[in-house]
């Protein structure tokens, strides 16, 4: 067996916690994926995961191991990183892992297409940690949410995504056509790790419109919507057991561009123009401006000094 | 945590309240004690001394007076947002300030009645918490001068600026010092009895139904009451009135996490905390 290979697949049901999304990440139905999973399990002689109840655990073994397995993997790629060197430019290049599969594999078969004569090493990164990887070196071009603030970065043409909202298929306001901000009020809210600034713009933008989460919970996954016990922002997803509903009036609007520090190398560049195109095609994404202004439509009954 | 926290928080509000039974002086208090930003709630305290001015002959409540429309306070209802000027009598112009809250007609009365003259009753009741500190007009250029805009704020980072949404700097009382100068309206003690009369159905005729009559969907039970609203504040106070001849003074203020002007949730709740505390007065 390809032991690499499928400590990766480990690696991605352990983040998921979940074989469907971990499938879909990976590029492959789920079947095989647990296959593979039931394999490894028998050629390490642990059970990885706890499959008992609903929802999918790691074990304590498990736990141990995947640690060690990101260790492998990580080692490995360098090793190929290295191996390449020298053959071809490599651009090192920032992706949010939330943009899902299949955008990130478009950016890259489009980049490729583009400028075969370099070779792109895509690594999924939020913005927080692309900010630290662009100015340290580590990372030639990122895709980032905004606002950012960092000295010395240049950004790309900003896009512009209005996500939606993610709920459990049983919650009530699953049975809308569109879902208004100050709906949610009373839900705990799950919001990616490591966007800082995204996260204050996102929340100010629910508290003016009257949605306080009584939580709000850090996530890769979707696992706690699932649950039923939070809801999400974000693009259109076909889950199972999730219903994806647009927010009336587009409240939020998550701005994104390319960012690369000092003078954009000729790759990067090229990069910048692919990501523009495919944020835009495949990710539903728009030019910056073409958000309509939010008015308050003022009621008597709230007015001032009513 | 008290039932009325879990009420209120549930909400998404902060909420200051207190209620007593108007005959017997058995109450409820939450908060009860703290400062408060009353909002239009201080027309209360308004009508109580235009009144008071009318019993002793300073005022004529039929005298007419005609607003222009030119030199309008800014609101939401009634005279402050007709077209054209206006002539009525000062007693109508205290019903539109009850009814529909209209802040015009509010700055009006204090035009005649006077602000050192309200501050004055309500320390010779011995309100010591409660303090009338500008007219709307002055609480509209306030927040003017605070924000940068006329419209009202929904931006957290504004509405974290403004004067007027604390107590020490802006209209204030307790919600155990509301609750005192309704009960004095409805015992006919903070006026003469025919005057006590004509402020109990004024206040019995306020139109909005979001709030302390929410929590009262009875056809035998009257809720009389005058609310208060800014950004992020919403009031009620009034009395309830039970068929058995039961009467609560109720005052409830609340302040939401939430910065949107719509939040029916935050309303309701000023009537579903109301019901709860007059049941236990019932109890």
């Amino acid at each position: 067996m390809d032991l690499v290979r499928h400590l990766r697949y480990f690696t991605v049901v352990a983040e998921e916690l979940h074989f469907g999304n971990a499938a879909i990440r990976l590029g492959m139905a789920q079947p095989p994926l647990s296959q593979r999973i039931r394999r490894l399990e028998e050629e390490l002689g642990v059970r990885l995961f706890d499959r008992s109840s609903r929802q999918v655990r790691l074990t304590e073994p498990g736990r141990l191991l995947l640690d060690e397995a990101r260790e492998i993997i990580a080692r490995v790629d360098r090793l190929r990183d290295l191996a390449g060197r020298g053959e071809s430019e490599v651009l090192r290049v920032g992706v949010p892992p939330d943009l899902g599969s299949s955008v990130i594999a478009a950016l890259i078969a489009g980049f490729r297409e583009r400028s075969p004569e370099v070779r792109p090493a895509p690594a999924e990164m939020w913005s927080a940690d692309q900010v630290l990887a662009l100015l340290d070196g580590t990372l030639d071009v990122g895709v980032v949410r905004h606002p950012v603030t960092a000295p010395g970065l240049s950004f790309g043409p900003v896009l512009v995504q209005r996500p939606g909202v993610v709920l459990a298929e049983d919650d009530p306001l699953a049975g809308l056509s569109s879902v208004h901000l100050a709906d949610l009020a009373g839900r705990r809210l799950v919001l990616f790790p490591r966007e800082p600034g995204l996260h204050e713009e996102t929340l100010a933008e629910c508290r003016r419109q009257g949605f306080v989460p009584e939580e709000v919970h850090e996530a890769q996954t979707l696992g706690l919507v699932l649950a039923g016990t939070a809801v999400a922002f974000g693009p259109q997803v076909a889950l199972p057991g999730l219903r994806w509903r647009p927010l009336l009036g587009s409240p939020l609007a998550w701005r994104i561009s390319t960012a690369w520090r000092g003078q954009a190398g000729e790759a990067a560049v090229a990069f910048g123009a692919v990501a523009v195109r495919v944020l835009k095609e495949n990710a539903g994404m728009t030019d910056d401006g073409a958000a309509p202004e939010r008015r308050v439509r003022t009621r008597p009954a709230s007015g001032f000094l009513a | 945590m008290t039932d009325l926290e879990a009420l209120f928080r549930t909400a998404g509000v902060t909420g200051f309240l207190h209620a007593v039974d108007v005959d017997t002086g058995a109450e409820i208090a939450h908060r009860a004690d703290d400062p408060v930003v009353t909002a239009s709630v201080f027309k209360v305290a308004l009508l109580v001394e235009f009144f008071r001015q009318i019993d002793r002959g300073r005022l004529d409540a039929t005298e007419r007076v005609t607003v222009m429309a030119d030199r309008h306070t800014a609101g939401p209802t009634g005279v402050s947002v007709m077209a054209d000027d206006v002539t009525i009598s000062l007693r109508d112009l205290a019903y539109l300030m009850m009814a529909v809250s209209d802040n015009t007609a509010a700055d009006t009365l204090i035009g005649r009645v006077g602000l050192p003259e309200i501050n004055a009753m309500l320390a010779s009741f011995g309100l010591a918490g409660t303090w009338v500190e500008h007219d709307c007009r002055d609480m509209f250029s306030s927040i003017v001068e605070d924000v940068g805009q006329e419209e009202m704020p929904t931006d957290p980072a504004l509405i974290a600026r403004l004067r007027v949404l604390d107590p020490a700097r802006t209209n204030r009382s307790t919600p155990r010092e509301m609750t005192r100068l309704l009960g004095m309206i409805w015992r006919d003690e903070a006026a003469s009895p025919a005057s006590c009369a004509a402020m109990r159905r004024l206040l019995g005729l306020q139109v909005w139904p979001h709030r302390l009559a929410a929590g009262f969907p009875y056809d035998d039970v009257a809720v009389s009451g005058k609310t208060g609203t800014l950004p992020t504040v919403r009031n009620e106070v009034g009395v309830v009135e039970y068929p058995d001849g039961g009467r609560y003074a109720v005052a409830v203020f609340t302040r939401s996490y939430g910065t949107a002007q719509n939040q029916p949730r935050a309303d309701a709740v000023i009537g579903t905390a109301a019901r709860a505390a007059v049941e236990r007065l019932r109890d």
